[in-house]
């Protein structure tokens, strides 16, 4: 039970979930941001703070078309990203690990918006 | 140095506060400690005005009106409460006692101890660059509006404690408001104000760097839509990012902690004797971080705690609703 960044946030980055979420659980990839799911408390701020309609429950896109996107924000933390040696795991904060600078395979492989 | 105590109960969330009446109950002396200068953890943090539907016994109580209950019936346990006070230390003492330190340098001894952190403490979210500059011009807070008149003071944020601090300071100094967009999550009518007043608001733009000696002198400011830097000369620069919470050093205790959840058995042991956690600091296979379940898991650990302290003691506390506790009900 998290909420989930969806596709909607491709190539638009607006960040302003990062300033507002309170345990700092949004990560930056290159093209989109990814929630946490495990740092995530189910809060919502983010929901509220997006100017795309991107941050979502994930129990608003469970059944739809959209639903990849759950398992997409998890892969984000859970597979090893290109360029990197292991997953991200639970960094315990987006602040000071910065910018992560690449996507998940599914999200790279998206048409440019 | 407070006086020493049964249970030293970290953390006046929900789950902290029903721990201290439950150690009441068990007629055991209890320290309530928590960083925020408030009780009710992350229900006076982020959401005192929301309507919680799903606490036994109230089919709708607001967030600000179940912290008031349950620290009133936390009174009856008598706790010392030791309020914006941040546990840092964890040592042990003689006779497997404890000393919890404070990030104050205070202290408290105690014969057990029951993490109740939550999401742990709230810290100001740090500017992405220039954190080397912190103290030398570049604060979280304005503690004293007075030291900064007549200087050119640079204030970061859209949110409210942004623009309070813009608005308080822009008739004594030269204040400029960056914010990244160009809508304001501040009150309208602070907003208003400075937006009206002398301060300069400059939006679309995000503080890239800082440049300075041994104190910040300039902010190179990029726009977000051309990215365009342009420096500004400042004296100070405040930072009002909002908070972020994190456990920090409730996970440096040595506790078996996975995915930043402190481990506990059924009994809510820690896997370090004496030292036990309930609430959502908390993990186990199945757990679900849920007001109500904080407070089953905070009776559950006190009454082991109290086991702990004297074994000949039953692990079940009796009915609250028998003879002998009647009167303390009743005194509450
Ligand atoms: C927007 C929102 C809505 C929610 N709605 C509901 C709902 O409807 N129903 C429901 O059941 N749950 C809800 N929740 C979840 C619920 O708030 C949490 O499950 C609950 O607050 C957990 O309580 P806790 O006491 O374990 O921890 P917290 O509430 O996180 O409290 C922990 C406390 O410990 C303190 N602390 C941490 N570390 C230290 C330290 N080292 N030294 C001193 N103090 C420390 C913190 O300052 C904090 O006050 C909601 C959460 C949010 C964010």
């Amino acid at each position: 039970m998290t909420f989930v960044v969806t596709d909607a946030c491709v190539d638009v980055l607006d960040r302003s979930c990062l300033e507002e979420c309170p345990v700092d659980c949004i990560y930056e990839g290159d093209r989109k941001m990814y929630v946490n799911p495990v740092e995530c408390i189910d809060c919502g701020a983010c929901e509220q703070a997006c100017p795309t309609a991107a941050a979502v429950a994930d129990r608003a896109i469970a059944g739809t078309a959209a639903a990849w996107n759950t398992v997409d924000n998890a892969a984000f933390f859970d597979v090893v990203l290109p360029g990197r040696d292991t997953p991200l795991g639970t960094p315990g904060g987006a602040t000071h690990l910065g910018p992560v600078g690449t996507d998940t395979a599914a999200v790279a492989a998206l048409p440019p918006r | 140095m407070n006086r020493p105590v049964d249970v030293a109960v970290i953390g006046a969330g929900p789950t902290g506060l029903f721990a201290a009446f439950y150690a009441g109950m068990r007629g055991l002396s209890v320290a309530l400690v928590d960083a925020l200068p408030e009780p009710g953890g992350q229900i006076s943090a982020l959401y005192p005005e929301k309507i919680i539907r799903d606490v036994a016994g109230f089919p709708a109580v607001k967030g600000r009106d179940l912290v008031g209950a349950l620290v009133e019936q936390a009174r009856s346990a008598d706790p010392e409460m030791l309020l914006g006070r941040q546990a840092t230390d964890l040592d042990d003492l003689p006779g497997g006692r404890f000393r919890l330190g404070f990030a104050d340098g205070g202290c408290v001894e105690a014969g057990a101890v029951v993490v109740t952190g939550g999401i742990g403490t709230f810290t100001p979210r740090a500017l992405p660059c220039g954190e080397e500059f912190l103290g030398r011009g570049l604060s979280y807070f304005v503690p004293d509006p007075a030291e900064l008149a007549g200087r050119r003071v640079l204030v970061v944020g859209g949110g409210d404690s942004a623009f309070d601090w813009a608005d308080a300071l822009q008739h004594t100094a030269q204040v400029t408001v960056v914010h990244r967009r160009d809508t304001f999550r501040a009150h309208r009518h602070t907003v208003d104000q400075v937006l009206a007043g002398p301060a300069v608001v400059r939006t679309a733009a995000v503080v890239e760097r800082l440049r300075g000696d041994h104190r910040v002198r300039a902010a190179a400011l990029r726009d977000t839509t051309t990215d365009e830097i342009v420096e500004i000369e400042c004296d100070h620069v405040v930072a009002a990012l909002g908070f972020v919470a994190n456990p920090g050093p409730l996970l440096r205790w040595g506790l078996d902690v996975t995915d930043r959840k402190i481990v506990v058995d059924p009994a809510m042991r820690t896997s370090r004797p004496g030292v036990f956690a309930a609430g959502d600091v908390c993990t186990y296979p199945g757990r679900v971080p849920l007001i109500a379940v904080g407070f089953g898991e905070a009776a559950t650990a006190v009454n082991h705690a109290a086991v702990r302290l004297d074994p000949t003691a039953s692990t079940f506390p009796g009915h609250s609703t028998d003879a002998a506790a009647q009167p303390v009900a009743l005194s509450a």
